[in-house]
């Protein structure tokens, strides 16, 4: 009964508007704000729950306990470092370019949060069921790079400028084979649209069925949310922090969230690519599928951190050679040999 | 048809590229203290490196001119402070050298047990920091957990963990307590599984060993042109280690290797820290071993007064090569003290290493070199 | 084979991550304290023969013992640490003949106001009985 929990409010919540009176177009209106509301939502209180779990996690990993003294076990740690940053005054050097450089840390916020609109929290829960989600996915996701860009050059700083030029070449180099691993997915499928991905894969997982774009779809996505060991945009030891190094107060916190709501994102899109999305597996239909959506998220939230706290940096040269000559090759390749499977597969009639 | 050549070509001819200079310090994350490097950046190949260091001198060669040779031990320790045992040492062994004390051999043994924990606890700070400085954050706790054991021993025999002022003109000041030996048996015992969980995860990461293999590569006559020493110049395949080649103290009786490196790169630099700290484990389980009973303090004079002249004595030390060049003029304190401090001399070598790769890489060669700040600039 | 290395090392963190940790959670747990730790001093004021030693082998001129000549006898009126100077290497505590001076397992030596940084381990008039300017004692310089 879980499984219909939110259906069930919004066609409440829409019944008891049409009683009232309301006209269609107010109607779908209201009810398109309840799921904004409901989205950010989903993403503040996961990004909480993250900040602390990365800290915590990372703590563990490393022979330490890390933050447990806010709120049971820590948990309100997050709640207490936004209101210590809120607090704080946003140093703006004097050199630099006000104006873009107080945007930058507002816009980096508004790709992810646009994302949202596509990603399938659970049966029948997806805000927007777009018929070109995935292509909308890439779409809108690469324009983060624009406001890692603006906030670079406008720091007028030469760590900062390193740091967006690294990660305008990284991002170029890392949405190629993220594209092209996704693309096996799609053959397979034969949609961009989530819910008939999600549909496909009710017999076996994608990840079964395309291993090996699984793993370059991980790879990419670590680059693309800029963590160890593709961290070279903000590689703390060599260009202090990047973009990021001039901004102090909320305005890095926006930064640092933003950083956290993309892990989010491209894990929520792993889920449902390769992990089957809100799918029960082996017919364990006895959780709702929004909770198994959030378990499978959580499993790859847990691999991004486990591989975070366990590498080394790449090196900004290797990591591009890595991403022309080994990536796109290998993805090319799963391209072909996904195709060739298929048309064995339907020669032989399965 | 345009071909790559003709593109670049094109880029150099058309295109007005230019260097610019990064001034990568004194505050920088990964310069290990308060050092700075200024680097000419040719998009993100390194032009030129200047190293600009002073900003830790405190003038201890100076300081040491007001005091007595007594008082100087406790500025000894805050040269290299990561190693203050085996400052220590230096220092009080280059007095017993000019005065002709003798050195009872329980005290030599106490000695080199001290000076050995002493370099292992500096090289896991400098395995763990080169491992920060790769980008790999865990690593270095995993070095820090297991050093503060060493130093918790430390802080038992000397009563400090850092800046310990154990030793003295004919012995040490105290004798080993008699609940360290247990402790210190157990320990020898965990450290090795401890390295091999550092091979695990550092030395053995491919991506690590791409960042280091083959990167600022030392050749072995540059290395001695440059003299370095120490790590630095093993890694490069010079087979020149003062407790072999010149053996002090009581190092001669201990059965160790030199481990030496085969390409001097620093990848080879930082193998040879886990290496050494291997064989340290070795010397010091020899040492309790044959640790005799006896006095730990030797007939060393109240008050001491070196006869008029000259001295100068090296120790190898955790970084290198640490000598310490003493003038007496006959009083209760030095007239000159000079200290060659080995990663202020290693340091000489960071332009020439650095000249010609990323900007990645400044922070890896540097981490190799492995300086203590307090040291450099004494 | 390429990616040992990765999973070793991926191994290793995740063998961390279920060991219980060794970190000592400072205000409630305490490490304990080796019997030679280095701490604030004490001062035995009944031992204390006001030698001076301590004085003069402090390498940075942390300690001023005043004393009072009584029946050419030394008795010590007052004795002052600059603490903010110490080094706490145990240079005093080595050379106290008497084994009056001391180190405590006190570390906690941080305060609000820098007026109470110097450590008074005998004030000027805290001396009892004997009273020494009573009888007829001049103040003199230590290290003279």
């Amino acid at each position: 009964m879980g499984d219909r929990i939110f259906i069930e409010f919004g066609n409440y919540l829409s019944g008891l508007l049409a009683l009232a009176g309301a006209p269609l177009l107010l109607n779908q209106v209201i009810l398109m704000i309840v799921k904004i509301v409901g989205a950010l939502l989903f993403i503040l209180l996961n990004l909480m729950f993250i900040i602390w779990l990365e800290r915590r996690l990372a703590g563990w990993f490393q022979a330490r306990v890390g933050p447990n003294r806010v709120g049971p076990k820590g948990l309100l740690q997050a709640l207490a470092d936004v209101g210590k940053l809120i607090s704080k005054e946003i140093i703006i050097p004097g050199a630099v370019d006000k104006v873009i450089f107080l945007l930058a840390p507002v816009l980096i916020f508004v790709p992810s949060l646009v994302l949202f609109a596509v990603v399938p929290f659970g049966r029948g829960m997806i805000p927007v069921d777009l018929n070109l989600g995935i292509f909308f996915f890439f779409a809108i996701g690469s324009l983060s790079i624009v406001v890692f860009f603006m906030g670079g050059w406008a720091s007028a700083n030469k760590y900062s400028l390193i740091g967006s030029m690294r990660a305008v070449a990284q991002m170029v180099s890392y949405e190629i084979p993220m594209v092209l691993s996704v693309l096996g997915v799609v053959m397979i499928t034969g949609s961009l649209k989530m819910s008939s991905v999600i549909a496909s894969q009710t017999q076996v997982w994608n990840i079964f069925t395309q291993p090996v774009a699984f793993l370059i779809y991980f790879a990419a996505s670590v680059a693309e949310v800029n963590r160890t060991p593709f961290d070279v945009v903000e590689g703390e030891s060599e260009i202090v922090a990047g973009p990021m190094t001039e901004y102090g107060g909320m305005a890095f916190a926006m930064w640092y969230m933003a950083e956290y709501t993309n892990v989010i994102l491209v894990s929520a899109f792993a889920v449902t690519l390769f992990l089957g999305g809100w799918l029960a597996p082996f017919g364990w239909t006895f959780l709702p599928s929004w909770v198994w959506f959030v378990l499978k998220l959580y499993l790859l939230i847990f691999l991004h951190m486990w591989v975070r706290w366990t590498y080394p940096r790449i090196r900004v040269d290797q990591l591009m050679s890595f991403g022309w000559k080994v990536l796109v090759p290998l993805s090319l390749a799963n391209v072909f040999v996904t195709g060739f499977g298929m048309y064995v597969f339907r020669g032989i009639g399965w | 048809m345009i071909t790559g050549t003709d593109l670049r070509d094109r880029l150099e001819h058309d295109i007005k590229t230019d260097r610019y200079v990064l001034n990568m310090g004194p505050q920088h994350p990964a310069t290990h203290g308060v050092f700075r490097v200024v680097l000419t950046l040719d998009g993100e190949v390194i032009v030129n490196a200047e190293a600009v260091c002073g900003y830790l001198h405190r003038g201890i060669e100076k300081l040491a001119e007001a005091r007595t040779y007594t008082q100087v031990i406790p500025y000894t320790d805050r040269m290299d402070y990561l190693a203050a045992m085996l400052n220590n040492l230096g220092y009080v062994q280059t007095l017993e050298k000019m005065m002709g004390v003798e050195v009872p051999e329980r005290a030599e043994y106490i000695r080199v047990i001290c000076a050995e924990l002493t370099r292992i606890a500096s090289h896991l700070i400098s395995v763990g920091t080169y491992s920060i400085e790769i980008g790999g954050i865990t690593g270095f706790f995993y070095c820090l957990r297991d050093r503060e054991k060493i130093l918790d021993l430390i802080e038992m025999i000397s009563g400090s963990r850092m800046t310990v002022s154990y030793m003295r003109v004919g012995g040490v000041s105290e004798d080993l307590p008699a609940e360290f030996l247990p402790q210190v048996k157990k320990l020898m015992k965990e450290l090795p599984a401890a390295f091999d969980e550092y091979d695990g995860l550092i030395t053995g990461n491919e991506i690590f060993q791409a960042r280091t293999k083959f990167v600022g590569v030392l050749n072995p006559e540059t290395a001695i042109n440059y003299s370095a020493s120490g790590p630095m110049l093993r890694a490069s395949g010079v087979n020149w280690d003062l407790r072999k080649a010149r053996p002090y103290s009581v190092y001669d009786r201990f059965d160790f290797e030199v481990p030496l490196g085969r390409n001097g790169d620093c990848f080879d630099r930082f193998r040879m820290r886990i290496l050494e700290m291997r064989q340290s484990v070795r010397i010091i389980e020899q040492a309790l071993e044959g640790l005799p009973e006896g006095p730990f303090m030797g007939k060393a004079p109240k008050v001491i007064k070196p006869p008029v002249g000259e001295m100068y004595h090296e120790i190898e030390g955790a970084r290198g090569i640490l000598g310490y060049y003493l003038v007496s003029d006959g009083s209760p304190k030095p007239y000159r003290m000079h200290v060659r401090r080995p990663s202020f001399i290693n340091l000489g070598l960071l332009s020439e290493l650095c000249r010609g790769w990323k900007l990645a890489d400044v922070v890896a060669i540097l981490g190799s070199v492995d300086i203590v700040l307090g040291e450099v600039d004494c | 084979m390429f990616g040992k290395g990765l999973a070793t090392g991926l191994e290793i963190t995740l063998k961390e991550l279920f060991t219980p940790k060794v970190t000592i959670q400072y205000p409630e747990e305490r490490a304990p304290l080796p019997a030679r730790f280095h701490g604030r001093f004490t001062l035995d004021k009944e031992a204390c023969i006001a030698c001076g030693l301590c004085q003069n082998a402090c390498p940075n001129r942390v300690i001023n013992c005043v004393r009072t000549k009584v029946d050419k006898k030394n008795v010590l009126t007052g004795y002052h640490m600059d603490i903010q100077y110490c080094l706490f290497c145990g240079l005093c505590v080595e050379a106290c003949p008497k084994g009056a001076l001391r180190f405590s397992q006190d570390f906690e030596m941080a305060c609000y106001h820098r007026e109470n940084v110097p450590l008074v381990l005998l004030a000027e008039g805290d001396r009892p009985a004997c009273d020494v300017s009573a009888a007829g004692g001049k103040e003199v310089k230590a290290g003279d």
